[in-house]
């Protein structure tokens, strides 16, 4: 997990202010209406499922989108109503969209022709440029010479010799294999921090999100679910959709009545809120087996041992049917665990999130 | 083997139709007063004929306002109407599509029927303008056809680019769109000029008065046959595959 230095929510006015912004196409509400702050310095993703609206979102950021409510606020500016090329911002698409009939260097000196900039000055942003994403010795290649990644750091190169206020990515690092994948977020992280500009990137992958973003927002069909640092969202997921998109979550169903819940799997809590069906979310790595424990806690029957590397996961079925599963660091224990044998689970209730819903 | 009989059978196809073409071209350089063989002697004789001829000059040159009119326009509108399409739903389209191309199936006869009919109708005048206007009929339908087929599989994001990076809708235009789909649009040009330059029929029923180089074609094979049409021939031949060089050249990558 990064943390960039930059904004926050505590202090400075926002570089990119959204508010009640929306989206339909037709019927099909694509963004329900949001507010949505990014800061200077931010890396901000855009995370959820495909289909959710991420794009959309983005497009209407990036002018191309007009959208049905709201207004897009970049620094201090109403920029709702300008098209694209009048927005300080520039985009990666996710095909990337390179000029076929260009080379590299042309591609990415073609915003710099249009804003009319010196042939020298051309020369020397375009080559500077180059340089900090690795691809000078690309210069006079076409687009259809190039691989998926390289393609990827033509595209971002030549949005950033714009110097974009705000550069934003629809899903940047999708169409790369995965080895590339994390070459890629290692760059992507290693840019930001040297040029210090402000990011948004769109992506459905969770790992890309913590491991890039120092600010995520999560969507769910054209909404947006909660938003924070990764920390928190991993930690503090607000639903239960949240919980299961980010990591690995266990779910146990149950109900709050007069501030207790009772959970199908058997425990029973003190939790204040409203009553109705809950679910509880607690994360694998919070489960201890050793039955001493001293917050919630039940019986079950172990499933599975599978040893992973850096930890062992255990698979647990409770009485009620529910499977929980555990991950554990001290894969010396394994040896001691027999599979069908009953064990007993435990968690601090610190380390769980009780959510409304089933 | 069998790849053997195809070579040979394609090779027969090729010189079945290539033949006409290389004895039309071949017996104009002659001085024979009829098409045929023995060659008596290879000259010019028959092109000065012609060029002695007011008739095939006016031809000559009706033949290159009407293609050249019928080839801008057609492109220019093909091209507008075959990205507006592309733009549009699947099934929509290709409604359109259909009822844009439904000239192309009828007989060229019936089109020239029907023209001469509502020229006459509305009273239009008959003129080389009423033969663009017959030629367009036939001619559209084929750019926006061969426009539309290439803007379905067009990048959109590389439009999208250049506005993003401070291109207005007309710079991009002409900057990323024109270039990518130059080369169809120049080809789609072309079936138009080579449709538009041949075409004989509806060309007879809306021309009026005049002629254009097919009509003048027929003027003589009705009164007198003499190998001066080979050299008319050769000279069609020599526009369409001069226009496609041409356009090759043009439509190359540049940079
Ligand atoms: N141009 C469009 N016309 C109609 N519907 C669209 C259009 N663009 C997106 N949608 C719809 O809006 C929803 C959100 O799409 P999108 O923003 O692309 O999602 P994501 O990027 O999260 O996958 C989808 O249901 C999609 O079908
Ligand atoms: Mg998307």
């Amino acid at each position: 997990m990064t943390t960039v230095s930059g904004g926050g929510p505590g202090g400075a006015t926002p570089l990119v202010r959204l508010r009640g912004l929306s989206k339909k196409f037709g019927d099909v509400a694509a963004v329900q209406p949001l507010d949505l702050d990014i800061f200077a310095g931010d890396f901000f993703a855009l995370l959820g499922p495909s289909g959710c609206g991420k794009t959309t979102l983005l497009r209407m950021v990036g002018g191309f989108t007009p959208p049905s409510t709201g207004t897009v606020e970049i620094d201090g500016q109403d920029v709702t109503r300008l098209g694209p090329e009048q927005r300080p911002t520039n985009m990666v698409f996710q095909g990337y969209g390179l000029f076929p009939h260009m080379t590299v260097r042309q591609n990415i000196g073609y915003g710099l022709r249009i804003a009319k900039a010196s042939d020298a000055e051309i020369a020397e942003r375009v080559g500077a440029i180059m340089t900090l994403v690795r691809i000078g010795e690309l210069a006079e290649r076409r687009p259809d010479a190039l691989s998926g990644g390289q393609a990827q750091r033509v595209a971002l190169a030549r949005a950033l010799v714009m110097r974009p206020r705000v550069l934003l990515l629809d899903e940047p690092l999708a169409a790369l294999d995965l080895k590339l994948r994390k070459q890629m977020q290692e760059e992507l992280r290693r840019i930001h921090q040297s040029i210090g500009g402000t990011f948004v990137f769109v992506t459905h992958d969770q790992g890309e999100a913590m491991g890039l973003a120092n600010r995520i927002a999560v969507m769910e069909a054209g909404a947006c679910v909660q938003e924070g640092g990764p920390e928190e969202i991993y930690l503090r997921p607000k639903t239960r959709f949240v919980s299961s998109f980010i990591g690995e979550a266990n779910m146990l169903a149950g109900e709050r009545r007069g501030g207790t819940v009772t959970l199908r799997a058997g425990i029973a809590f003190t939790d204040a809120g409203p009553d109705g069906p809950v679910v509880l979310v607690v994360r694998p790595e919070a489960i201890r087996l050793d039955g001493g424990t001293a917050g919630l806690g039940t019986t079950g029957r172990l499933d599975d041992v599978v040893f992973l590397g850096p930890y062992v996961r255990y698979r647990v079925t409770l009485a009620s049917g529910e499977e929980i599963a555990a991950h554990s660091a001290d894969t010396g224990r394994r040896a001691g665990m027999a599979v069908g044998a009953a064990v007993q689970i435990g968690w601090e209730a610190a380390d769980h999130r009780v959510v409304a819903g089933t | 083997m069998a790849r053997i009989a195809w070579g040979a059978y394609s090779g027969i196809i090729v010189l079945f139709m290539l033949t006409p073409l290389v004895l039309v071209v071949l017996f104009s350089f002659t001085d024979n007063a009829l098409t045929n063989f023995p060659i008596n002697a290879f000259s010019l004789h028959w092109y000065r004929i012609l060029d002695a001829n007011p008739e095939f000059w006016k031809a000559f040159e009706n033949s290159l306002k009407v293609s050249l009119g019928v080839t801008l326009i057609s492109t220019v509108i093909g091209t507008m109407a075959a990205m507006v399409l592309a733009r549009w739903r699947e099934r929509l389209a290709n409604a359109a599509l259909l009822a844009l191309a439904a000239p192309v199936t009828l007989p060229a006869l019936v089109i020239g029927i029907a023209l001469l009919v509502f020229f006459n109708k509305v009273g239009v005048p008959l003129s080389l303008a009423t033969v663009i206007a017959g030629h367009l009929v036939i001619t559209q339908p084929f750019v926006i056809l061969i426009v539309y087929a290439r803007m379905v599989n067009f990048d959109y994001a590389a439009v999208d680019s250049a506005r993003d990076l401070g291109a207005s809708p007309w710079r991009a235009f002409w900057t990323v769109t024109f270039p990518i789909v130059s080369s169809t649009v120049i080809g789609a040009a072309l079936i138009a000029l080579a449709i538009s330059l041949d075409d004989f029929i509806i060309t007879f029923f809306t021309i009026g008065g005049g002629n254009t180089l097919p009509t003048f074609v027929w003027g003589k094979v009705r009164t007198y046959l003499d190998p001066s049409i080979n050299a008319i021939g050769t000279i069609l031949i020599t526009l369409t595959v001069g226009s496609t060089a041409i356009a090759l050249w043009i439509s190359r990558y540049r940079g």
